[in-house]
């Protein structure tokens, strides 16, 4: 028997005095009296699974991505995802600008922002959100526009956010139609 | 079952270093916690994706000392009732900090949130379980739940642009100001390093992989030392502020030091 299998139907040691049958009974015995571990152990078997199926199954990659840009269909399904980790997924990259997307900015001079399209390790929309990125890119109270780009084996999600100043850095997130 | 005086020790033992792991891996980053709820009172996001009370700074503050109390009242007080409602306290005020807009996308309290789990189970078997089953059976779900977040980093990876070693080139070797990195760019040219940043994200990728896929199977002590050494390393070479998301995963392999294989 592996030696994972014989950690949870062997568990005390001193089973191994039956040599047949132990292993089912053991088995129902944990399995009886230690719902949390078996529900755990499942939780932990589903997430795995999940993250197994993502390079195969395009729905789990865009679920993903959509989890990463804020844009999941709904909060519940965004907060569905939290316990799966995500560190260092896919290649994300964000850029910052001063003027909407698309408009000619050669006439305004640009604000002290980054405005490279650099790559960021999980969770681009971070960039708007948490702390250094927010202080970075809206300490002086000004609109800004931010690009969300998001890859992962040819599949690609992107989003642009606008962060509208309503007075005094207090901002508003809005989100620009798909396109 | 009754457990013998010293088998108890040692399930308290590898109980409290889990916790304290824990703990530390909340306050390593402290001053910048401390910092980021400064930054949020001073500039604000109404943002209607998050419902309003986790969008509320005391929210997430009240969170955050909530879990660093409880842990800490889970390493002081040797008592289960405490320890059964500290854990869940603790289990509690990670989910919100894993949901809050202020701290969604942080990855320490994504590993604290399944090392409370783990601390939540644990202790509710404290009185049910013999002590060496427990500590085996504690060691066995540890090392899965390392297992599972590994392959997390892994399969996100597995792209042509992590790959190619594009990505972790942008992120670390073109400006990070961190030893490793600053000492690759005083001795080789762009060239160098962009082949450098190769290797290194190949590293990385296969390394993850292997572990993410392997690590469960194996014997207790072995997978504790193999993670410990994995974990450590991943911060002391790549970013110390790290040791906050995987300190408390080096606490849950540590369980399995305590397990008789």
């Amino acid at each position: 028997m592996p030696n994972f299998l014989r950690l949870i139907a062997c568990p005390s040691g001193r089973a191994s005095a039956g040599k047949r049958g132990v292993m089912p009974t053991r088995l129902n015995e944990v399995l009886k009296n230690d719902i949390g571990f078996i529900a755990i152990l499942f939780s932990v078997a589903a997430i795995a699974t999940w993250l197994l199926l993502m390079p195969i199954v395009p729905a789990i990659a865009n679920a993903t991505m959509h989890r990463f840009h804020l844009r999941s269909g709904s909060f519940m399904r965004f907060a569905a995802q939290f316990p799966i980790p995500a560190m260092y997924n896919f290649a994300n990259r964000t850029e910052v600008n001063d003027v909407p997307p698309g408009f000619v900015d050669s006439f305004f001079g640009s604000l002290d922002v980054d405005d490279s399209f650099r790559y960021i390790n999980h969770f681009p929309a971070r960039d708007a959100t948490f702390s250094v990125g927010r202080y970075v890119n809206l300490r002086d109270g000004r609109d800004r526009w931010f690009t969300l780009e998001s890859d992962y084996r040819g599949q690609q999600l992107r989003t642009q956010l606008h962060l509208k100043n309503r007075g005094e850095r207090d901002f508003v997130l809005l989100r620009q139609p798909e396109s | 079952m009754i457990a013998s005086p010293k088998l108890s020790r040692r399930v308290d033992l590898a109980y409290r270093i889990v916790q304290v792991c824990l703990l530390l891996s909340l306050v390593w980053k402290y001053e910048f916690f401390y910092q980021s709820i400064q930054v949020y009172g001073y500039i604000t996001i109404d943002d209607v994706f998050f419902p309003r009370i986790l969008r509320s700074d005391s929210v997430l503050v009240g969170s955050f000392a909530a879990v660093v109390i409880s842990s800490l009242l889970c390493i002081l007080i040797r008592n289960r009732v405490v320890r059964n409602l500290g854990s869940f306290v603790s289990l509690f005020g990670l989910t919100v900090l894993c949901l809050h807009q202020g701290s969604y996308n942080d990855a320490t309290f994504t590993t604290g949130w399944w090392t409370s789990l783990w601390s939540w189970w644990f202790v509710s078997r404290m009185n049910c379980d013999d002590a060496e089953v427990l500590l085996r059976k504690g060691a066995f779900l540890a090392r899965c739940m390392i297992s599972m977040i590994l392959l997390a980093g892994a399969v996100g990876k597995w792209t042509p642009e992590y790959w190619s070693g594009e990505v972790l080139h942008d992120i670390y070797f073109v400006d990070r100001n961190f030893w490793t990195f600053n000492w690759l760019r005083d001795r080789y040219d762009a060239e160098a390093l962009r082949e450098i940043a190769t290797t290194y994200s190949r590293f990385i990728i296969i390394t993850e992989t292997i572990f993410g896929l392997t690590l469960w199977m194996l014997p207790a002590r072995i997978a504790a030392i193999l993670a410990i050494i994995l974990l450590t390393s991943i911060a002391l070479f790549s970013n110390f502020l790290l040791f906050s998301v995987l300190l408390s995963l080096i606490g849950l392999a540590a369980v399995g030091l305590f397990a008789k294989t």
